[in-house]
């Protein structure tokens, strides 16, 4: 395609020159060039200010030692029966017949049980509210379904307080739930407990589950099932032999980083559980505002080691999707039209999706309308008056910020993710290692990571009798890169890995360089999981506090959430929430109208 | 503290307008006491602190500043405070070496929906019997003041060697300890319990914005309240050190006290300020007002919120 050059315009001849350039640059650099560069970017605002940080825990006065992180794990309060069994290995088979003979009592399994609990609480949730959303979204064709697959990660960027806020309003004694099914006489009672904070996880994760899975499926190659069907399978059988394997890497993947997600949650866990539901990230975050940085610093390498192992164990089995090409994708059926399971499906999942993502934004908007429990434009007079007063935190300048910053990430973060999806695809334990580490901005604590951009990169360095301080605009957008990119990087792997290499080399066999291969081959391919990773870097961009807050150089660089929280900590407002809800308003237009423009950019590119 | 009607606003353009030439710059705080945080860890590092004044301060992180640096991070400059002598007679001992210098003060306590509860807790005892099960709402004493102020008050009430078996008969009652005053005080409007610790101002308010009084009825435990002051400092490595003393010291003056701590919800620290409008009405002050001062938190503070956290979170 494209192998012929127009003669008769001459733009048409400028335009292929071009891009016959643009060619040989990107064969030039090619992906080891951008994965060098992304190495460096990481090097500065990732590994060196999070090494030093972590680095206190390895260390005790002037030498190494494992001291700190022993004294963590054979803490009961962290590990419960595990740190007892490490401290005194001797008095274990003792102390196991003792439990036997007890009956075998619950144990404590102290602050990183617990935690571990809630996450695969979180991660089950997740997949099973957002297995089925992938379905209808692959499924089924209807008015509007492109503009909900974009909308899906919405809930990815909205502040904990926020949420925490619509879920009361949704889940709470006198919230909208326990008003309908107290028609028929029943009561909810989940304030501040485990399943709360587990729903409230999974209205964060389950959107990433669908959106994940909704990118591979829309790259299934129909084909395939067409062969299976015609050697006389039926419909079920071909779906569950040919389509469900193509899906499993990224069902795994989205497992994977929900997980983690969920281990290491902190804002929302503490805004509807409090301290008697705390995570190892909640007490790290708590330590560290209490300066016991070396503390905080050997609970982050104990979740590192978990998160990063995790993620090693998932890439044994990331290549396991089997090949395929976008050549032939799966048709859609329609959404209307005779009664089948899968309809009623679709149906009830519409109104679960109502209660638990629509109901809780719905009242975030609701008490941005209202002031002392009636309807009122009093917040958004605020934020009017803070845009137009002197000195206050003007919402159109964070609008702004906000979205200059999550195009900067974005733009930054989709070549990052795509060198290192393309670069550590290979087999082999180097290579699975070397992923393993290059997702560590995932998997290692915000908390930590903002005490390094501050003493690391704020306070500065000196080198060679310079001292050099990074901070501003640019390093906050390369630090909200490092944040997004593993996701870029976890939604195209899985399907880099189909890209079946034959093909590849056919293209390279009638003379396409590199770079002209990706075009015409794998591009096609990805482009799915490009744009859905291009979301994620948007969504966490826009959503970033921590590193926002410590690197901005001057008071004017600040974005949305950051301007909520002001609001919220005003106390000259009050204990008034609706200026902030006001401004969670805000972003969740902006934010909305950013991810469909997004998708429509970049579903310019999809099959 | 920068938007207009703020006290941080008032207190710009007053002191501006007295002082030819000067600037008065806010820095807004990022969140919570990380504000703080930031500075001790620029003092360890040896990173420049930028700052004359820190205006915020509490008596217990005057303590753990001190326990993480060698060197003093804020000045003594009681001494060359004009107004000093007008501070309250409760304020004078807070910081025995002269450093925070209280600009207002308030009194944390419990607050009670008395629409929802036949008869008002009077008592901490009270807080922990079945009467008040599941009732109170309370913040994390490890990072908010009023939680902190809460866990302090009820040290001075049961004791150092008391406090923790009252703290498992209150977690064993089912106290809520939420991440923030906004989360708990937001829980407790929407009803889910009838009781919050909060602030003896918490009326004032309420009769703002027209609201039922009685949901908001300020509840003095054993007729105490704990008097929690905020505290300014002049940081000692500022070169700007007599103008940042005469800003403190404004702070203190008559007219300051009648606006500062009014539109922080607060009282005044000196005997000139005074309160008007709804303030005058609905502020509560306790009869028996506790607090601990600086001496009576050093070396003791961190381990009290320590045992009581790790209490909290495994229970």
């Amino acid at each position: 395609m494209g192998g012929q050059v127009g003669t008769s315009r001459r733009a048409a001849l400028d335009g292929d020159a071009l891009l016959a350039r643009l060619y040989v640059l990107a064969d030039a650099v090619g992906a080891r060039g951008a994965f060098l560069g992304t190495l460096a970017l990481l090097l500065v605002v990732f590994y060196f200010p999070v090494g030093a940080v972590l680095a206190t825990a390895i260390t005790r006065g002037a030498g190494l030692s494992v001291a700190p992180v022993w004294e963590t794990l054979t803490d009961r309060f962290y590990f419960g029966v595990l740190a007892g069994v490490l401290s005194d290995p001797q008095s274990a088979p003792g102390a196991l017949l003792g439990w036997a003979s007890a009956g075998f009592p619950v144990v404590s399994t102290g602050l990183f049980g617990f935690t571990a609990y809630l996450a695969v609480l979180g991660t089950a949730g997740a997949v099973v509210v957002g297995l089925p959303g992938a379905f209808v979204l692959a499924r089924y064709e209807f008015p509007g379904r492109t503009l909900v697959r974009s909308l899906t990660v919405v809930p990815f960027v909205l502040p904990a307080i926020m949420v925490a806020v619509g879920f009361t309003a949704m889940f709470g004694t006198h919230g909208a739930l326990n008003a309908v099914v107290g028609l028929v006489g029943l009561h909810v009672d989940v304030a501040f407990t485990v399943p709360l904070v587990v729903a409230a996880l999974t209205f964060y994760n389950a959107p990433l589950v669908t959106r994940f899975v909704v990118a591979a499926a829309e790259t299934v190659d129909a084909r395939t099932v067409e062969t299976a069907r015609s050697l006389g399978a039926p419909r079920w059988r071909a779906v569950l032999d040919v389509v469900v394997p193509q899906l499993v890497p990224s069902v795994l993947a989205a497992v994977l980083l929900v997980f983690v997600f969920d281990f290491m949650a902190f804002p929302i866990v503490l805004a509807l559980g409090g301290l008697r539901l705390a995570t190892v990230e909640v007490w790290l975050y708590h330590l560290a505002t209490r300066l016991r940085l070396s503390q905080a610093a050997s609970l982050a390498v104990l979740e590192a080691a978990i998160t990063l192992g995790l993620t090693y164990v998932y890439l044994r089995y990331e290549r396991t999707g089997g090949a395929g090409t976008a050549a032939a994708t799966v048709e859609r059926v329609p959404l209307r039209g005779g009664l089948t399971a899968g309809r009623v499906l679709a149906v009830v999942y519409a109104v679960l999706a109502v209660v638990l993502f629509v109901g809780p934004l719905a009242s975030m908007v609701a008490e941005s309308l209202t002031r002392g429990g009636v309807l009122s434009g009093a917040n958004y007079g605020f934020l009017l008056a803070q845009q137009l007063g002197a000195g206050g935190t003007r919402p159109a300048l964070a609008v702004r910020n906000s979205l200059l910053f999550a195009v900067g990430a974005v733009v930054l973060a989709v070549p990052m993710g795509a060198s290192v999806a393309a670069v550590t695809s290979r087999d082999g334990r180097v290579h699975r290692v070397t992923g393993a580490l290059l997702m560590a901005p995932l998997a290692v604590s915000g908390v930590v990571l903002g005490i390094g951009l501050l003493q690391g990169l704020v306070f500065g360095v000196t080198l060679f009798g310079v001292h050099v301080s990074v901070a501003g605009p640019l390093a906050i957008v390369a630090a909200h890169a490092v944040v997004g990119y593993p996701f870029v990087v976890r939604n195209v792997a899985p399907l880099l890995a189909r890209v079946s290499d034959d093909v590849r080399d056919a293209a390279r066999t009638l003379g396409a360089g590199p770079a002209r291969a990706f075009r015409d081959v794998t591009l096609p391919l990805v482009a799915p999981g490009l744009v859905a990773g291009a979301a994620f870097a948007f969504a966490i961009s826009v959503g970033e506090f921590n590193a926002t807050v410590v690197l901005a150089r001057s008071p004017g660089q600040y974005t949305m959430p950051v301007a909520l929280e002001r609001y919220l900590v005003t106390p000259s407002l009050g204990p008034a929430l609706g200026p902030a809800a006001a401004m969670g308003t805000v972003l969740l237009v902006v934010t909305a109208a950013s991810f469909v423009i997004v998708e429509r950019l970049g579903g310019r590119w999809e099959p | 503290m920068g938007d207009s009607g703020s006290p941080g606003a008032w207190l710009k353009s007053k002191f501006e307008a007295a002082h030819d030439g000067v600037t008065v710059k806010w820095r807004t705080p990022t969140s919570g006491s990380s504000n703080l945080t930031e500075f001790v860890q620029r003092a360890r590092r040896g990173a420049s602190i930028d700052a004359d004044v820190y205006v915020g301060l509490n008596t217990d992180e005057l303590v753990l500043v001190d326990q993480k640096l060698d060197s003093p991070l804020f000045a003594d400059v009681h001494g060359d405070l004009s107004h000093v002598g007008d501070l309250k007679k409760e304020l004078r001992g807070l910081d025995s070496k002269g450093r925070a210098v209280p600009y207002d003060t308030g009194y944390i306590t419990s607050v009670a929906d008395a629409t929802a509860l036949d008869r008002l807790p009077t008592s901490f005892d009270d807080l922990a019997s079945a009467r008040y099960e599941n009732d109170l709402l309370m913040e994390n004493a490890q990072d908010t003041d009023t939680g902190k102020a809460f866990l302090l008050w009820s040290i001075h009430a049961k004791g150092s060697g008391g406090y923790l078996d009252y703290w498992k008969s209150l977690l064993d009652n089912g106290v809520h300890v939420l991440g923030t005053w906004s989360a708990a005080y937001k829980a407790y409007t929407n009803g889910e319990a009838p009781i919050v610790v909060s602030y003896s101002t918490d009326q004032v308010y309420a009769a703002n914005n027209g609201e039922n009084l009685q949901k908001y009825t300020v509840d003095f435990l054993d007729d105490q309240g704990y008097a929690n002051p905020e505290s300014a400092a002049v940081f000692a490595g500022s070169d700007q050190r007599a103008l940042a003393t005469a800003f403190v010291d404004f702070m203190l003056s008559p007219s300051a006290q009648k606006h500062i701590p009014q539109l922080n919800y607060e009282f005044p620290s000196t005997t000139t300020g005074s309160l008007s409008g709804n303030f005058q009405k609905y502020a509560k002050v306790p009869s028996k007002p506790v607090t601990f001062t600086y001496d009576d938190l050093a070396g003791k503070v961190s381990g009290w919120v320590d045992k009581w956290a790790r209490l909290v979170a495994q229970h």
